[in-house]
């Protein structure tokens, strides 16, 4: 049986993780790779006799999962660049969708976003930032908007056409992201946010939002009362709606910024990537995780800013470990039998997510790999085109290869998490204490052990010739 | 003009020896496209109403030898004629541009197609030998210099059998011409003769065994699966779809034409045979976990059906048997080819490496989905000309043989059964994300399957397309065959009527 996201081999994430007793240290390790300091743990430790030495070693030595080449690098964060945009549209509809769209039974027009939330100035980017993290613009980024705009048609016509064309933005890709969250988290145990969900406090707040929102409307008011807690669940969803959100609306600013600082040279390593994610990750933590509902024009706070739920302990790791480990064996690329015994019993035993995922699509259906590489597809970097061009089928496989990027890519970013929480809750790489290094190592043996399954695709990132 | 069809690429074989290397692909194209094109001149002023020879040509070549210069097309030798051209054109554009001494290869290709030509059109017993001989040495060096790793045992393997075939036919046709005191081998003169039903048993039997190993019918078998498996591609679409069909032309041609009577005798034993041969390929090909054997077995089986048609001797049978012929080349030729274009971009023709080649980004969709298509042709499915050919063939012998009919339709089954094997293995399921960065098809890739594919269709949708060509020509010779009484055993035959020559007894025809 996989362990969970330990932290350490003997602690479990809930109990670690808890904010109420835990502070958050700076991160130690932000020095660039030209300067970052040899592997400790190599000196005074023995050698890792884990399946997964070298990578281990690596980790130990302030790297990352995915291995230190140039090629990796401009994959990683060119798949960055591809996500942020299709991402910038994903955080601003889910909010609209938490804030605004809510309990509609007919949500026919959720994935129409009003300009509203289009000129929504995000809280990392822009002049008016709170911490600004991008220095491009805070509202929606200018290659969302002309692809809105005009689609991959490349023909301004009515938003209905390009949607039913399927000339869009994929929305249903952010929503099952949203979802595994919201059906893991109450197996995860991580964090408070999904407990709150069953608190009085949320059901009574949820009441009084249900109740504001079907205001006249005695159809859906005669249905609360028949199906309360259908209504009670729809609302957790939102709740999970608004989650997702806010914590996709840090990541698309720290992917811009990256994919900027690698054009101006200024990320030249795969290291450099993950320190750059790592005091990301640190410098947001403490962002507040709410849900407002907003109706006729007034606030309802179904969670507020007050209940103090943190974005790196609420949101981030929770989405690491639903979306990046377990998810659902069903996504569209390939579904498992749950009748031959191919989908395990328990949830925690899950493991069809992005780093073990299979990336080639099945059968005749022609499904592509995934929604989310159809929309990455279309906002991929000149240079990361011309790459894919000379590989494998070109153009033709161009979405099994961006996929591959992006699991590669994803690598980095759970190589990032890895290191933060080693960070928070363990000791310096450069400590001198060996029994420290000790625990470090064990700490990255207990990650590690997570991809000893045939399916994890660790092994296959190690080389170029995964692709 | 039929010489033409013959020494075009005769002649064609020899001008590509003198054009440089580079355009001997091209020389190739344009000499066998001329060559499919005249067929077609051929086809389209054929009269359809007239059921004996036409296009007659006739120089004397050595009279004293009774070896003389005659051609001449009918409805049987017809759609073989066209199917001959039109597959060796196939099998020069299915070449990899890229192919080794490549004007040797295209040489020998054309000169196969002269010599299968001229076996179809001669209209002299000896003249028929010589061409029928003449593609042997070709097909020997297509396979042991263009062939897979066992290449020259399976050359060598080809070279004895059919060697051996020829010994038989040969001494048939002497046997023949000694009995009967023909001073010709000329083929009319040859029809009518009155041997004792004995004898004529005999002398069919050598055909049979000489033409059965051609085909190749059950035992004479084993050549064929280290052949068609050995062989190139291209050289494995002649293989089934052409030399094969020299075989089951002889059979009807010499065999049914020559020994009415005792084909008639020998009928039953030939419908055993038939559901014999059509049981044991089926079976083989199942046990198969090479794709391009299991398609190599799949042809004996399916030879089995032309048996069984003409073994009927009804109208019916004997034009399906016909129809069966041309089916039976179209979609061998485009099992042959896609299975080449596997094996070319996957490097394997395993069912228990092969998979989920359906695979719309990685895998071979299109080569995919017409593999499929060919599998259905393969089993007779309705639409599809593999169906038409069949369906006349049971129509026309389960009157006469019902049971060896219904084994038949059992075989149908069991080539359903092994193209979903193969199929469901090869192109369904997970592709392997390990091993799976094949190069892609290109369009050059696929047009010869889509012409292969386009005429298996529209012969299964238009089958009058299929069977008017060989109607008068089929139905002509099922009326030539006497009507004998069932109940005499062959034995009886050859113990009553004992070997005894009957001289002076040759009928001209």
């Amino acid at each position: 049986m996989p362990p969970k996201l330990y932290l350490q081999p003997s602690t479990s994430l809930s109990t670690s993780l808890s904010p109420m007793t835990t502070t958050l240290p700076q991160p130690t390790n932000t020095a660039p790779s030209s300067t970052r300091p040899a592997s400790v743990a190599a000196e005074k430790l023995p050698p890792s006799t884990h399946e997964f030495a070298e990578i281990i070693h690596r980790l130990e030595a302030g790297g990352a999962m995915l291995p230190d080449t140039s090629e990796n690098l401009m994959q990683i964060i060119g798949l960055y660049k591809a996500y942020a945009v299709p991402m910038d549209f994903y955080w601003r509809d889910l909010l609209y969708i938490a804030e605004q769209v809510f309990l509609n039974p007919l949500p026919f027009f959720k994935y129409f976003i009003p300009q509203e939330y289009l000129d929504l100035q995000n809280h990392y980017a822009g002049d008016d930032a709170d911490l600004r993290i991008w220095r491009g613009t805070g509202s929606a980024h200018p290659e969302l908007l002309e692809f809105m705009e005009k689609g991959e048609l490349n023909a301004k016509l009515p938003r209905l056409l390009h949607h039913w064309y399927h000339d869009r933005v994929n929305m249903e890709f952010a929503e099952e992201c949203m979802r595994a969250m919201l059906w893991h988290g109450r197996d995860m145990g991580m964090g408070l946010f999904d407990a709150y969900l069953d608190s009085d406090e949320y059901k009574q707040n949820a009441d009084r939002v249900i109740k504001a929102y079907f205001k006249g409307n005695p159809a859906m008011m005669s249905l609360y009362k028949l199906f309360p807690e259908m209504f009670l669940e729809q609302c957790r969803q939102m709740s999970y709606y608004s989650n997702l959100g806010l914590f996709w609306e840090i990541m698309a600013p720290v992917f811009f910024e990256m994919s900027d600082l690698y054009d101006e040279g200024k990320i030249a390593s795969v290291p450099d990537a993950m320190d750059f994610l790592v005091n990301g990750i640190f410098a947001i933590s403490g962002r507040p995780i709410y849900h407002h509902v907003y109706i006729d024009g007034e606030c309802y706070e179904l969670i507020s800013k007050s209940k103090g739920f943190m974005w790196l302990y609420e949101a981030a790791l929770p989405y690491i470990e639903a979306v990046f480990y377990r998810t659902a064996p069903f996504r569209g690329t390939k579904s498992y039998n749950a009748q031959a015994g191919q989908v395990p019993s328990e949830q925690k035993d899950f493991h069809y997510g992005v780093l073990y995922a299979d990336k080639f699509p099945v059968g005749t259906a022609g499904i592509p790999p995934t929604l989310l590489a159809q929309d990455m597809l279309h906002f991929l970097p000149p240079y990361l085109l011309e790459y894919y061009k000379h590989h494998c089928r070109g153009e033709d496989d161009m979405l099994v290869q961006l996929a591959v990027s992006f699991q590669r890519s994803m690598y980095c970013v759970t190589s990032a998490v890895i290191q933060a929480l080693r960070t928070a809750l363990l000791y310096p790489l450069d400590d001198p204490n060996p029994d420290h290094l000790l625990a470090n190592r064990k700490f990255f043996e207990a990650q590690l052990d997570r991809f000893k399954r045939p399916e994890a695709r660790l092994r296959n990132i190690q080389t170029a010739d995964y692709r | 003009m039929l010489s033409l069809l013959i020494w075009i690429p005769i002649l064609g074989a020899i001008a590509i020896a003198l054009l440089p290397q580079s355009r001997a692909r091209l020389g190739g194209l344009v000499i066998s496209g001329a060559v499919f094109a005249l067929s077609l001149v051929v086809l389209s002023q054929f009269d359809l109403t007239n059921a004996g020879f036409q296009f007659r040509e006739y120089f004397a070549w050595i009279e004293t030898l009774g070896l003389n210069y005659e051609l001449a097309v009918d409805g049987l030798s017809l759609v073989l004629l066209v199917l001959n051209s039109l597959l060796t054109f196939i099998a020069i554009l299915t070449t990899k541009p890229d192919i080794e001494r490549p004007r040797l290869f295209y040489g020998l290709i054309l000169l196969v197609s002269g010599g299968v030509a001229g076996a179809f059109l001669a209209q002299n017993l000896l003249l028929f030998f010589l061409f029928y001989e003449l593609e042997l040495v070709p097909f020997y060096l297509l396979i042991s210099i263009w062939g897979g790793a066992k290449r020259s045992y399976a050359a060598t393997k080809f070279l004895m059998f059919t060697a051996i075939s020829g010994v038989f036919v040969l001494a048939s046709f002497l046997g023949l011409i000694w009995l009967t005191h023909s001073s010709t081998f000329a083929y009319e003169s040859l029809l009518g003769q009155t041997l004792p039903l004995a004898l004529q048993v005999v002398l069919l039997g050598m055909l049979l065994v000489g033409f059965g190993i051609k085909i190749p019918l059950v035992p004479f078998h084993t050549w064929l699966p280290d052949t068609y498996v050995e062989a190139s591609t291209p050289v494995a679409i002649l293989l089934g779809g052409v030399l094969a069909k020299l075989g089951t032309y002889g059979i009807f041609r010499f065999g049914l034409g020559l020994f009415p009577e005792a084909w008639a005798k020998l009928a039953p034993w030939l419908a055993i045979w038939a559901a014999i041969s059509i049981m044991y390929g089926a079976m083989a090909a199942i046990a198969q976990k090479d794709i391009k054997r299991m398609v190599a077995y799949s042809s004996i089986g399916h030879m089995g059906y032309i048996l069984l048609g003409g073994a009927s001797l009804t109208a019916l049978g004997v034009v399906g048997a016909v129809s069966q012929m041309v089916a039976h080349g179209l979609i061998l030729a485009l099992l042959f080819y896609l299975v080449g274009v596997i094996e070319a971009k996957v490097g394997n023709r395993e069912l228990d490496v092969l998979n989920g080649l359906m695979n719309p980004i990685r895998g071979l969709p299109s080569i995919s989905s017409l593999l499929v298509l060919g599998g259905m042709a393969s089993a007779g499915i309705p639409g599809l000309a593999g169906f038409i050919s069949e369906f006349l063939i049971f129509q026309g012998s389960y009157a006469v043989f019902p049971v060896q009919t219904l084994l038949a339709v059992v075989g149908t089954g069991l080539t359903a059964v092994y193209f979903v094997i193969l199929l469901n293995r090869t192109c369904f399921g997970k592709l392997d994300n390990a091993t799976a960065y094949y190069p892609r098809v290109t369009w050059s890739d696929k047009v010869p399957a889509l012409i292969l594919t386009a005429l298996i269709i529209f012969l299964g949708i238009q089958p009058s397309w299929l069977v008017r060509w060989s109607e008068s020509t089929t139905t002509a010779m099922v009326a030539a065959v006497p009507i004998l009484s069932p109940s005499t055993p062959i034995v009886e035959v050859l113990g009553v009527e004992g070997l005894g020559v009957e001289p002076g007894v040759n009928r001209p025809g």
